[in-house]
């Protein structure tokens, strides 16, 4: 052919494949605006709508599972020391001497709370994702009898009472308490708690069970946030008294403390609230001790330093003669140990005014704090043996109970119940989320904020965009895979650009994350499933869910009028996430937001996040509709009636 | 200001001066009244409803503030203290938990261990903000409301609504709820009575059949009109007050009253509460109190002093006066038990003290 042949073939292959793409891309357009409904989008690529599959997503798929410890429970006589293991649904009996695993049990369910009775006879097990509480015969070490509570029991206490012997459990997601009578197991009450119980410990009178609860109630978004300490009778199961924890969250502890009527609960003294400009000085969280006596009167005590911050602290034990207290801090990796006779001698002499203070005062914790104990990764829970002597703490994320003499304050030694798991960039990216090392000052890790990855309910005011301004709600990161793009303003295209340097700058404010624990840390957070997935997914409708379910996917109003496509809920909130990952504007623009247009969240576990819309304003979900709807602009809600909103509400917490 | 009061008195004349016990009553007779207003802290003269716990605390529902006495004095909470609204209507307490559920004109709210948290039609399922009443069944709060009966499972947090779309209901107007043993009664205004079986899901409806508004044409063929004010259930029976009359249903037959041919003091009956099978009725011109044989009426004279008319089976009227009065003859709310029984008014709050009760002799106690 000649050479003008080939420069004619080549021009007409290019302008077919022009042409080809060009026709392509108006059809893709064409396509995207007839389905959505939407004129003002242009090129979107097919998987915001179509291959996007359950199957597909890395929280889906098989993963390595840990031997990481949880609850603990050590024998009256101090020999044995049994460990929850919810990872691999077992419970362990290890002998506290050789330090080595001498029977296992499979327990169905993530065995997470442990609870012996008082002669050692009982092991109680609370199994978070079984929502059912668990005996034990320690002496055949086998199941005896099981027992349904609420959902995601995570904490129980035996206590003796003059009704009789009690059982009290946390249950974390249902908000409320299970008081069973232990042998046989009856649930005698189910008071409501605060949200996420998450600790429970009884006074050794049996008098009183004080249980911590990790949130906040949503209320106004910009009020300050006060999560719960509930007092509870235990004989009768009636609440006897709610105490505010004010200014404070992620409660996740709680010891009673024998001989002076004391509960000491640790928790997170956020301040949410103040734009976050610095990191210095305990601006955005400090850790503190809320120590209450049994009728609700609660002073904050700080835990941390004036330079130094002891973030995620959750695990409480307090000795025998409620002079010494051990509180573990899972993003510092230490345990403080507390002088409870210093603390009760300050307080004694402080007035109304220097208790009132005293937990911006980051100073104080000298006056008893008496060590902080090095521990491996992430200590969440800790028990000490009757005498006191002994000390175990859950190294959770390295698979180890760390065992500590604590008349010397030195390690004896670890019971090993694993690896460690640092094969598996999934363990190797959880420990990157709990590990405030990498924050200012070590003031807070990832956890601090998305604790087990999920929201802690607040809303916050990050400087960047202008101070006062865009006030944001945390999302949740459970199900967060497929979602991209990240951000409410939908800036950031993927977690790694979420978590990466851009994060470091405007909330770490010290170096970013490494490159090779950014990818770890991504591949964690996208393993984190929808909350309750596996209690959730695939069940059976009741009436009311299927015809909300039929309200979700409405194409017209029951009257025969057509919705808008553009404000059918399933289209923007397209199956199988819930989210076709584009920014829409639902009318939810508030005075100080520089945009109207915010990324669709997905809406799997969206029963679990309250608050809702993109600064949190909505509390519930029915107050999307009622209260915050304009102009049927975030979906056509105006033709439904109450039990229509209902039945819609009833769907979506199915998801 | 509380409704006046005004009584004719005509022949037999009432008579005055130290009362006589009353030993053939079978149930408790008030000998005297202690009132209490704002004087004694009450920031409201309208006292709407009154309920003693089972730990023996007072609540009252005033139209400013739900209120607990303790210690002899009133503690108010109000929408400061996170109360939907301050005019509250009913009460109720979770015999299980001890917590204490309000109803008010706009929202419901629990009350439980010093705090209260509410709920309302835009921040929950409620069906309405107007909640007329209130009680526990098993693990469900049942809330009648101006737009339907409201039911909040306490375990799972799920709403159900009922209400003339898919219930027996006229219209969806309910004015009282009252769980029994194993139905849920709700008094609809204009409806009557439902009967729900929650664990089948059913509903029927009890009308009157007389289909007259204002005449109960023939007595004791049902409920005596379906303008429902209030209703209440105690051991298989089931008591229902109307404007224009009162009724009672024992599972097979039903009973009648209305005013000037039934001891019945007034037709326009607000209120009902049931304690050992005796009915406390309060209304606009007094209380009524009836094992549906004996009535005792308590009303207040056109001087304020305290009026007792006792009818006996087959007997004359005997009409007393007490040294003390009902705080108003506007009763809107009752609560009896064993030793005391409290009125809510139209102007404060009354106590009403029982006069000691005969023992009565067993014939196993006669025969030793």
């Amino acid at each position: 052919m000649k050479k003008s042949g080939y420069v004619v073939v080549a021009l007409v292959a290019v302008l077919s494949l022009g042409g080809l793409g060009l026709g392509s891309y108006s059809w893709s357009v064409w396509h995207v605006r007839r389905w959505s409904g939407r004129r003002d989008l242009n090129f979107v690529t097919c998987n915001h709508c179509h291959l996007v599959s359950i199957e597909k997503m890395p929280w889906a798929k098989q993963r390595p599972h840990h031997p990481a410890a949880a609850g603990m429970a050590v024998s009256p006589d101090g020999k044995k020391v049994y460990i929850a293991l919810d990872d691999v649904d077992q419970v362990v009996e290890t002998d506290v001497i050789s330090r080595k695993v001498v029977r296992r049990l499979t327990v169905e369910g993530a065995p997470f709370g442990l609870a012996l009775d008082s002669h050692g006879e009982r092991l109680y097990v609370a199994c978070r994702d079984g929502d059912r509480v668990v005996a034990v015969s320690t002496r055949e070490f086998k199941v005896e009898e099981s027992i349904g509570v609420g959902e995601a029991p995570v904490a129980i206490a035996f206590c003796h009472t003059k009704a009789g012997d009690r059982l009290v459990v946390a249950n974390s997601i249902s908000d409320n308490i299970s008081v069973l009578a232990p042998a046989p197991l009856k649930e005698l009450a189910r008071p409501q708690a605060g949200r996420e119980p998450y600790s429970v410990s009884a006074a050794p009178d049996g008098s009183v069970a004080f249980v911590a609860n990790r949130l906040a109630v949503p209320q106004n978004y910009l009020a300050v946030p006060n999560s719960e300490l509930t007092l509870l009778d235990p004989a009768r199961g009636r609440v006897l008294a709610r105490k505010s924890l004010q200014s404070a969250h992620l409660a996740e502890g709680v010891a009673a403390v024998p001989g002076r009527s004391w509960s000491i609960t640790p928790l997170v003294k956020v301040r949410n609230l103040v734009p976050i400009t610095q990191v210095a000085n305990g601006w955005v969280m400090s850790s503190g001790l809320a120590i209450s006596d049994y009728q609700g009167n609660i002073r904050q005590m700080p835990l941390d330093e004036a330079q130094d911050y002891f973030a995620d602290p959750s695990g409480i034990a307090v000795d025998a003669t409620g002079k010494r207290a051990y509180v573990a801090s899972g993003g510092a990796d230490v345990v403080s140990v507390l002088d409870l006779d210093r603390l009760a001698a300050w307080l004694a002499q402080a007035d109304e005014a220097a208790q009132r203070e005293a937990i911006d005062d980051l100073s104080l914790s000298a006056e008893y704090v008496l060590a902080r104990l090095p521990t491996g990764r992430n200590p969440r829970h800790v028990a000490l043996s009757p005498d006191g002597r002994t000390l175990f703490v859950a190294e959770r994320l390295q698979d180890t109970v760390l065992v500590v003499d604590t008349t010397t304050l030195k390690p004896m030694g670890r019971i090993v119940l694993g690896d460690g798991g640092l094969t598996d960039p999934i363990r190797r990216g959880e420990r990157v989320f709990t590990l405030a090392a990498r924050t200012f000052q070590h003031q807070f890790s990832c956890r601090s904020c998305h604790p087990d990855g999920h929201v802690d309910g607040l809303s916050y005011d990050f400087d960047g965009d202008g101070i006062g301004d865009n006030m944001l709600d945390n999302r949740s990161l459970q199900g967060v895979a497929g979602t991209e793009p990240f951000k409410w303003i939908g800036k950031n295209p993927t977690l790694a650009v979420q978590c990466g340097p851009r994060f470091a700058r405007v909330l770490m404010r010290t170096d970013p994350i490494p490159p090779d624990e950014l990818k770890d840390l991504t591949v964690f957070l996208n393993s984190l499933p929808p909350p309750r997935w596996e209690r959730k997914h695939n069940r059976p409708l009741t009436p009311a869910q299927e015809r909300g379910r039929q309200v979700f996917f409405a194409t017209m109003t029951p009257a025969g009028k057509p919705i808008p496509r553009e404000r059918q809920c399933h289209v923007c909130h397209r199956p199988p996430l819930y989210t076709n990952r584009l920014l829409s504007a639902v009318g939810t623009k508030g005075p100080r937001d520089t945009t109207d247009m915010f990324d669709t969240p997905h809406l799997l576990g969206v029963a679990h996040t309250a608050p809702y819309l993109h600064d949190g304003r909505a509390k519930t979900l029915e107050e999307l509709w009622t209260i915050y709807q304009t102009n049927d602009l975030h979906g056509v809600s105006s033709y439904m009636n109450k039990h229509q909103l209902n039945d819609l509400v009833e769907y979506l917490k199915t998801l | 200001m509380g409704l006046s009061c005004f009584v004719v008195v005509s022949s037999p004349a009432w008579v005055r001066g130290v009362e006589a016990p009353v030993k053939d009553v079978p149930f408790p007779v008030i000998e005297r009244f202690e009132n209490f207003g704002e004087k004694d802290g009450i920031p409201s003269h309208k006292v709407h409803a009154v309920l003693k716990t089972s730990e023996g605390k007072l609540w009252i529902g005033t139209y400013d503030g739900l209120l607990v006495r303790e210690a002899g004095k009133f503690r108010r909470f109000g929408p400061e203290d996170g109360l939907s609204h301050k005019l509250v209507l009913c009460l109720v307490e979770d015999p299980r938990t001890g917590d204490v559920w309000a109803g008010t004109m706009r929202g419901l709210n629990k009350v439980s261990g010093g705090k209260i948290s509410k709920y309302t039609q835009t921040d929950s399922g409620l069906p309405n903000n107007v909640v007329y009443g209130v009680d526990i069944f098993d693990d469900t709060v049942w809330a009648a409301t101006a737009a339907g009966t409201g039911a909040l499972n306490l375990k799972t947090g799920a709403w159900k609504i009922y209400d003339h779309n898919n219930a027996q209901m006229h219209e969806p107007w309910c004015y009282a709820i009252k769980g029994a043993k194993d139905f849920i009664y709700i008094g609809v205004w204009g409806g009557g009575i439902i009967e729900h079986d929650p664990r089948k899901g059913t509903f029927k409806a009890y009308r009157d059949p007389d289909g007259d508004f204002h005449y109960d044409l023939i007595p004791d063929d049902g409920p005596i009109n379906d303008i429902t004010s209030w209703l209440t259930w105690e051991d298989g029976v089931l008591w229902q007050c109307t404007y224009f009359g009162m009724s009672r249903y024992d599972g097979k037959n039903w009973k009648t009253w209305v005013q000037d041919k039934t001891p019945l003091l007034s037709n326009f009956t607000q209120f009902v509460w049931s304690h050992k099978g005796i009915a406390w009725i309060g209304m606009d011109k007094g209380v009524s109190v009836t094992d549906a044989n004996y009535w005792v009426n308590y009303l207040v004279g056109d001087k304020g002093d305290g009026l007792v008319e006792i009818h006996r089976p087959g007997q004359p009227i005997e009409k007393r006066t007490m040294s003390t009065a009902l705080a108003n003859c506007f009763v809107l709310g009752i609560y009896v038990d064993d030793d005391e029984a409290w009125f809510a008014t139209s102007n404060g709050l009354s106590r009403g003290i029982f006069a000691p009760q005969p023992k009565r002799t067993t014939v196993a106690e006669a025969k030793q």
